[in-house]
């Protein structure tokens, strides 16, 4: 059996009652570095991502979601069902060896199943806890439900972002408020243990996933009290770059493309931030003149003739190949990138030679190419140690090894729906 | 007074826009002593404001203001051995420097960790960096857009059934947001490895590996069916959609099969829901068009905050597409005190987004405004490294501070 993985974390133990992406994508970083992350699950309500696609093959089963593996590399999963009093006597057991808690539930979820955190600090005074509902924990709409999708126009960002000429809000196309919140509450906690390390002192944590997101967009706010107004949606553009977008390029042989991908479906991303990268770009596109052209020679005269800029390079791009565009670009200095998409991402020649990806044994859904760990501590490597667990795969070593249960106790405690 | 979870940590930042400079406010608002470093003319995030009434002042700038309260702020010419030396004082008397340079503008900087670490072992230095510190794009130029292109993010945002439309950026910048919070995330790690063994070390935080460890399930549909993602294809499940109500947008969104039903019953059970075409959220999805112009004549008649009200407490998902005006009226971030007001002598006073988290031991606090350019040189090469007065001078007057 593969070792636990080391890192900065090692010792640290994680009670993760959090489910869906926002806590599990929290307990992801904590586990990246080497904490002991403990998943507690139960197969009387299963987690929402293990029963979402993609699953291996397109067979569904709760342990071969690849949007379940994803996020819960590295940990352990146990199957505990909280409501009943054994299950949860049993949590309380756990969070005594733990030094972290993380859950997402609506609030008074963990105060009615006995594990909110003024019950969780009489078993265990320093533990560190961190709610990340919705709304938060107080407030009058803290009682609202929050799903990852809404989280997106509720910040504002759907009212931000989107097509020009589109009068309508757009969403960003991933529940962003769940990875946001993730990354924060993972900040907080390692904060909070940074202080408990040096003092002794637990505490609570009282996360809002709406207000997480809000701090995203501090400009916007500003923006809004300063000029009376928010920002105007400007699709691609960008109020200090020209051209700054996505453009058109040559159409790819449709032999080459998996299925799904139109062959007009090719864009390649260009920012220009200075008018010697847009005189690159004139000398890549081989029409040089362009650059001291009135109508687009200063940043100014480029943004008052934005659509005729526009035209102008896509007239080039419609010749190329994203990628080729990209080398050309960048060799000369100008900020270009094609869109990715999920197969280009996994072939991608800078994140395969980064060390970007992971491929381990899953039980069920064999070795499948992960997104590992997108930072490197280069005196304390991290690794992902193991691929993400099916349901209850750690029961034995949790109820057995750290709890110390006799093996009648746990198979008395399955046969009654308690280790379920 | 509440103690502070990161007092004592001093955070030397050289950022410029938004990922070093928003893991070191992330840092600073939990009390960390964070040293904003910034290069003639200043931070390029002091150019893009938004500004007071449309009219660029350095001092003024919206998206400056905001990431940079909390910290000191010291002029220094990084690109001259003499700024690159005084760089390496500061940091020996630091637990933490951040940088995003990308790799050959650290170069130019002598960001070297063994250079710095000689005068620091404690230091943990950390890189945020579009593409890494090696790999074939080291090199490369980047910019929000193109790191959510490189990331996998652009390619999957836009809307359905629209393949004329281009790849979509989202608003404001959001990789360097992340790579930020992702480099706070690695930064602490260090930091708590560094209790241990008292060593520091280098960080090295890759924003388009951060942005491609977030694509919710697109990703790993390749590797789990070999199914490509786009931006322009049918969703699998409705309604989720936004629809015009008489005084704004809201968003409509029935995941599960009981929020579909409180939903119907919400529209008063009227009899197409009946129909067997829009059974279950699979059958919605295929018959989208034929459903969106019912949902869209029933919603019309309603404003979006009672809408949002009548759908919550049957605890139906919908959510309002908030504008800045509806976020900084709402009562209930009112209620939490979400926004704090910061008066800065030269902007002037304004509302700002506030705690992202509450610790309840160590709380999140605004101190103090965004420094103007170079305030606390003084302070902080006289005072905190001891230079005299008339040497102080004289780097002043040769243009390294």
């Amino acid at each position: 059996m593969a070792e636990h993985g080391k890192g900065p974390l090692t010792g640290i133990r994680v009670a993760d009652f959090s489910w869906v992406w926002a806590g599990p994508f929290c307990t992801l970083q904590l586990a990246h570095m080497g904490a002991e992350v403990i998943r507690v699950e139960t197969t009387k309500r299963i987690c929402v991502t293990r029963m979402l696609p993609p699953w291996a093959e397109g067979q569904p089963n709760p342990n071969t979601s690849g949007y379940f593996n994803q996020y819960n590399q590295g940990k352990r999963a146990i199957t505990l069902d909280l409501q009943t009093e054994d299950g949860q006597a049993l949590a309380k057991r756990l969070v005594g060896i733990s030094d972290i808690v993380v859950e997402n539930f609506a609030p008074g979820v963990m105060e009615r199943l006995g594990l909110g955190y003024e019950e969780l600090r009489k078993v265990k005074p320093d533990i560190i806890m961190i709610s990340m509902s919705g709304y938060g924990q107080t407030g009058p709409l803290r009682h609202y439900v929050a799903y990852g999708p809404a989280q997106v126009p509720m910040s504002g960002f759907s009212t931000l972002t989107g097509y020009r000429h589109w009068d309508q809000p757009m969403h960003v196309g991933l529940s962003y408020g769940d990875p946001n919140a993730g990354h924060h509450a993972a900040f907080a906690v390692l904060a909070a243990l940074w202080h408990r390390q040096r003092t002794g002192e637990g505490q609570y944590i009282d996360m809002s996933q709406w207000e997480s997101t809000i701090v995203l967009l501090g400009d916007a706010i500003l923006h809004q009290q300063m000029l009376g107004h928010q920002p105007p949606r400007l699709g691609n553009r960008d109020p200090h770059m020209a051209p700054h977008g996505f453009f058109r390029c040559r159409p790819a042989d449709p032999e080459s493309l998996p299925y799904g991908l139109l062959p007009e479906d090719r864009w390649v991303g260009i920012a220009c931030a200075s008018d010697e990268e847009w005189r690159a770009l004139c000398g890549v596109m081989g029409r040089p003149e362009l650059a001291d052209d009135p109508r687009f020679a200063t940043l100014e005269a480029r943004k008052r003739n934005e659509d005729e800029l526009e035209r102008v390079v896509e007239e080039w791009t419609l010749t190329q190949d994203p990628f080729e565009a990209t080398r050309k670009l960048q060799e000369a200095g100008v900020a270009a990138f094609p869109p990715l998409c999920n197969k280009e991402l996994a072939e991608d020649p800078g994140l395969n030679a980064w060390g970007a990806f992971v491929e381990k044994e899953h039980l069920v859904a064999g070795v499948r190419k992960h997104i590992g760990i997108p930072w490197k501590l280069h005196g304390t490597p991290c690794e992902v140690w193991r691929a993400a667990p099916v349901l209850g795969q750690d029961n034995d070593y949790v109820f057995r090894q750290l709890l110390g249960l006799s093996e009648q106790e746990v198979a008395a405690l399955k046969e009654r729906g308690v280790i379920a | 007074m509440a103690p502070r979870a990161l007092e004592g940590l001093r955070v030397i930042e050289c950022g410029q826009m938004v990922a070093a400079s928003y893991m070191a406010k992330l840092m600073a608002d939990l009390g960390a002593d964070v040293i904003k470093v910034e290069e003639p003319p200043g931070d390029p995030a002091r150019k893009r404001g938004p500004f007071p009434d449309g009219v660029p002042h350095p001092e003024k700038s919206g998206l400056f203001l905001y990431l940079n309260c909390n910290k000191r702020g010291v002029t220094l010419d990084l690109k001259r051995p003499e700024g690159q030396e005084l760089l390496r004082r500061l940091v020996a008397q630091a637990d933490v420097l951040v940088h995003n340079y990308p790799p050959p503008e650290m170069e130019r900087r002598r960001l070297d960790y063994g250079w710095l670490a000689e005068a620091n072992p404690r230091l943990v230095m950390t890189s945020i960096t579009p593409f890494g510190l090696d790999g074939p794009y080291r090199d490369y130029k980047a910019h929000d857009i193109t790191v959510m292109a490189a990331g996998g993010w652009a390619w999957i945002n836009g809307w359905p059934g629209h393949p004329e439309e281009p790849p979509l950026k989202a608003y404001g910048q959001q990789t360097e947001y992340q790579a930020g919070a992702a480099a706070a995330v690695a930064t602490m790690g260090a930091l708590l490895a560094r209790q241990r063994d008292g060593r520091g070390q280098h960080v090295e935080v890759n924003a388009q590996a951060v942005v491609a460890s977030f694509l919710e399930m697109t990703y790993t549909a390749w590797p789990y069916m070999h199914v490509v993602s786009v931006r322009w294809g049918q969703r699998p499940i409705q309604p989720i959609d936004f629809f015009r109500c008489k005084d704004g947008w809201i968003f409509v969104l029935c995941v599960e099969e009981h929020q579909w039903k409180a939903f119907v019953e919400l529209m008063g059970n009227p009899e197409w829901a009946e129909w067997e075409i829009f059974k279950d959220r699979l059958s919605r999805a295929q018959n989208y068009d034929v459903l969106r112009p019912y949902l869209e004549e029933w919603v019309s008649n309603w404003t979006v905050d009672e809408l949002y009200r009548a759908a919550n407490e049957r605890r139906i998902p919908f959510a309002p597409a908030s504008t800045m005006g509806d976020l900084l009226r709402s009562d209930h971030l009112r209620a939490r005190g979400f926004f704090v007001t910061v008066d800065h002598p030269v902007a002037g006073r304004y509302e700002y987004p506030g705690a992202p988290y509450r610790p309840s031991l160590t709380p999140w606090e605004l101190r103090s405004p965004a420094p103007t350019l170079g305030q606390h040189n003084d302070e902080v090469f006289g005072g905190l490294l001891g230079i005299p007065r008339p040497e102080l001078e004289a780097l002043r007057a040769s243009g390294v501070i």
